[in-house]
């Protein structure tokens, strides 16, 4: 497996243009308050040159530490070569002759003449600690660390057998081999009746599709199976982690009961719903997880409905309601943030119950195209369709990854044919309801700091 | 109910190391537990089981009974609950009736699938609609095709002693099935009878060593998927789902000569002798006999010995074992009676008559005996069965030694 790195991500519909990253830069690398010695570069796009301070207005020039470095590449006296455990290109100023090939070389211009120095000068992310990013006051710039989890995680070993029989483009398989991955062996797996067991984890005719023990429980019992096989570890001394990774289906219908049930007694174990809002491994039909408006196959359109007619039961936020250990909401499209809440997660399992909803993207059922899955399930999150929060009775109710510029829920809704019949009036109902569900948590957040 | 010692016979050895007291039905299970020594137990409160559970409660609570309480949320995960702690290598217990046991029908039917030991007492209930909480069969006969193994018992001691016993049938290599103790709701729940309490230590050495999950686990230590899916139109599938099916088959089978040598060898330690299967009242030479099961049986054979006493040659055949149905013992019980009548104190709709009626003439047919035989249904719904109403059993069976018998179940406590 390759090595990956972290990087510094722009997001132009956020920038300004202020400069307070060019400000940041250059103090932390030459003690100047001049801008122009700053090795990030704010600058207005060619297009709108002329015009005023808007955002999406402005572009960045920025070294990208690429993988494949053209810089280097024509470097003609091995000044520059790519680090390979950082990933930063590093400039050699005793090899140099300044030719400044380099800066041709470069795309995004990354890599320039210091007027002062008459030499080239380039970003080094400040050794894993940019300057510029924590200056930026509109989160436009962001330094993206998931590369650890792929370096470090990928590494380990893969508890599920190669070749589960997911629907391609499905991200469920993702969540499941980095989940249990970081879980580790010392683990007994329930996966319920839905898509965990139905691509191959529990497995069929005697064969199975996962390495550490699992079972397939019935879809109404998953939390009390689990309860009881942790108490009898707790009983003999051995530490065991009891966890279910479960789909919304059965965990908000069925299921519900002895999730509540297990909930309230303070069951030891790590409850991971995979919310792909249906039943879709047995042909995508409605849940109570199931969003209002959406096409399933027994909400099907017609001429007298047109998809669901009733809101999402919002799970997690029922088990906030039970003061669990642990709640918090994920996607797929933030693995850095769903890591951090899997280790609290893992954590707080052992002195309580622990719950973990992961919005998962259907491509099949949801109806996209495969490709487009994490791109899905990042757009749920910057519409606020989804909230990614973390709640523990110590601390409350906390957004993780908080969306002050929401892009318009539809932008998420025309992702996907399910949604594709919807009339205006049922578009604006979601996005009333996407902001009434945001206010709603928002409160609980604010109550549960104040 | 409190518990009172009201005497400590020490004439009998193999009775040396009782304690005689009185107790209920309901008490008596729970104490039974308790000497067996289960790591787990889920509770749900139901009546009339209820006073069962709260007993368990407290046993565990003043430290009388090492064990981990798990108060569900409901019937469906106690069996559940228990079902993972089985699977994890606990002993494991619970008790349930009527609507309880028709909430946890689910995990109940994969509880003998997963050849998972659990003993669970079922203090019978009659149906649920009419509504009614008083006693009768319904409950457990109506889950008699789901791989579990249920005895009945006639007595507060036979509940006792038969659940000790039923965690030793269900570890048993050869049978590795949940077991059932059916106890009489109402007559045995709440009767209180003298019992004597087998001591601690001889119970543990009837026991031995718990054995509950050699065969399935989840267990880190030794991973295994337990129940993946099974079946299909073709490979091996089909066959491996066959195979599973013959082996609890096989399991039932065998209980029926472990239930046997289990009854014996407690007799020879604690000098209570059950019949494990089948019991004979008073058939050697009878020309007709009755059937019972349960709390019933006790009033029957007052009525067998009355009528002995006037001269009639009739006897009594009392089904201990109902799943695995006991159709050697059966064999054995009917060789000289020409004339059968069967009580049973819940329905089989389909077949307009009793179930245990219904059984029993599969065990005819299978014998080759054209005898004439009258379903008798009574007790429903906490109704008396007395000794009169038994009168009327035998002189209506003793009838058929001379007519054939009515397609009509008898109605014994019925309005015309």
């Amino acid at each position: 497996m390759g090595q990956a790195y972290s990087t510094i991500a722009f997001d132009a519909s956020k920038c300004d243009g202020c400069g307070e990253c060019m400000k940041a830069c250059a103090g932390a690398k030459f003690e100047s308050d001049d801008v122009r010695r700053s090795l990030i570069q704010i600058m207005p796009k060619a297009a709108a040159a002329t015009g005023v301070a808007a955002k999406g207005a402005f572009e960045l020039a920025l070294c990208r530490q690429c993988g494949d470095p053209k810089c280097v590449t024509v470097c003609p006296a091995g000044a520059l070569g790519k680090d390979g455990a950082t990933g930063v290109i590093d400039w050699d100023a005793s090899k140099c002759v300044d030719c400044l090939l380099c800066t041709i070389g470069c795309s995004y211009a990354g890599i320039a003449l210091d007027e002062y120095t008459g030499r080239v000068s380039k970003c080094d992310t400040c050794d894993g600690k940019p300057a510029c990013v924590p200056a930026c006051p509109t989160g436009a710039l962001r330094h993206v660390t998931t590369a650890r989890i792929y370096n470090e995680v990928g590494g380990w070993e893969d508890l599920f057998a190669p070749g589960l029989a997911g629907c391609q483009g499905c991200n469920t398989e993702l969540l499941m081999r980095h989940t249990l991955r970081r879980v580790g062996p010392d683990t007994v797996l329930a996966t319920p009746p839905g898509c965990v067991p139905g691509m191959g984890s529990v497995g069929f005719n005697g064969t199975t599709g996962t390495k550490v023990p699992v079972f397939h429980p019935l879809l109404t019992n998953t939390a009390a199976m689990l309860a009881g096989v942790k108490r009898q570890y707790e009983r003999v001394g051995r530490k065991v982690t009891a966890m279910a990774i479960a789909g919304d289906g059965g965990a908000s219908d069925v299921g519900f009961q002895s999730l509540s049930g297990a909930a309230e007694r303070g069951e030891r174990i790590l409850f991971m719903v995979v919310d792909n809002e249906g039943y879709m491994n047995t042909g995508m039909q409605r849940s109570s997880c199931t969003p209002y408006g959406a096409w399933t196959s027994t909400t099907p359109v017609g001429a007298h409905t047109r998809g669901k007619t009733q809101d999402a039961k919002n799970l997690p936020l029922i088990m906030v309601n039970h003061r669990c250990a642990y709640v918090a909401t994920a996607s797929t499209a933030y693995m850095e943030d769903l890591y951090a809440k899997l280790d609290k997660a893992l954590e707080a399992s052992e002195h309580g119950f622990a719950y973990l909803h992961v919005y998962s993207p259907c491509t099949t059922g949801w109806r996209f195209q495969s490709a487009m899955n994490i791109e899905v399930a990042r757009k749920a999150v910057e519409s606020n369709f989804v909230t990614l929060w973390e709640y523990t009775p110590e601390t409350g109710l906390s957004f993780s990854r908080p969306v002050d510029r929401p892009l318009p829920v539809v932008d998420y809704l025309k992702a996907m044919g399910r949604f594709r019949h919807l009339s205006p009036e049922q578009i604006e109902h979601i996005q009333n309801k996407v902001e009434e569900n945001l206010r709603f948590v928002q409160k609980i957040a604010e109550k549960e700091h104040g | 109910m409190s518990t009172t010692t009201i005497d400590t016979p020490n004439t009998d050895a193999a009775r040396a190391t009782t304690k005689a007291m009185l107790c209920e039905g309901n008490e008596a299970a729970a104490l039974a537990v308790a000497l067996a020594r289960p790591d787990m137990v889920a509770v749900y409160p139901i009546t009339p089981q209820t006073s069962l559970v709260e007993k368990l409660a407290s046993l565990i609570a003043e430290g009388r009974m090492d064990a981990d309480i798990v108060d569900a949320e409901g019937e469906h995960s106690v069996l559940s609950v228990l079902q993972g702690g089985a699977l994890a290598g606990a002993r494991t217990y619970t008790a349930t009736c009527g609507p309880g046991l028709a909430f946890m029908f689910e995990p109940y039917l994969r509880t003998s699938g997963m050849r998972l030991p659990l003993v669970m007492t079922i203090v019978t209930r009659d149906g649920i609609t009419p509504q009614s909480v008083w006693g009768g069969h319904q409950d457990a006969m109506t889950v008699r095709e789901s791989g579990w193994i249920q005895m009945y018992c006639e007595t507060v001691q036979e509940v006792l002693d038969t659940t000790v016993m039923a965690f030793k049938l269900a570890e048993h290599h050869d049978v590795m099935l949940p077991v059932n103790v059916c106890l009489d709701g109402n007559y045995l729940s709440y009767g209180a009878s003298r019992i004597e309490l087998p001591e601690q230590a001889e119970v543990d050495a009837f026991m031995g060593a718990k054995d509950v999950n050699w065969h399935v686990a989840l267990d880190p230590q030794r991973p295994m998927a337990v129940d993946p899916l099974t079946g299909g139109s073709g490979g091996n599938g089909p066959e491996t789902f066959a195979r599973y099916r013959r082996g609890q088959c096989r399991g039932m089978q065998s209980a029926l000569r472990v239930i046997t040598e289990i009854h014996e060898e407690w007799g020879q330690r604690f000098g209570h002798h059950f019949a494990p299967l089948v019991e004979e009242y008073r058939l050697d030479d009878a020309e007709y006999a009755i059937m019972t099961l349960g709390s019933m049986t006790g009033a029957a054979k007052d009525a067998i010995d009355e009528a002995r006493a006037a001269g009639e040659k009739v006897g009594l055949i009392k089904i201990k074992t109902f799943s695995p149905f006991p159709v050697a013992a059966l064999k054995h019980a009917l060789r000289s009676v020409r004339a059968l009548g069967v009580v049973d104190r819940s329905v089989a709709f389909r077949w307009n008559c009793g179930p245990m009626f219904q059984e029993t003439l599969g065990v005819l047919y299978r014998l080759g005996r054209h005898i004439p035989a009258q379903s008798f249904i009574g007790g429903l719904a906490g109704a008396d069965l007395t000794t009169a109403i038994f009168h009327r059993v035998i002189d209506e069976t003793r009838a058929l030694l001379t007519r054939p018998a009515s397609d009509e179940p008898v109605w014994l406590n019925a309005k015309d």
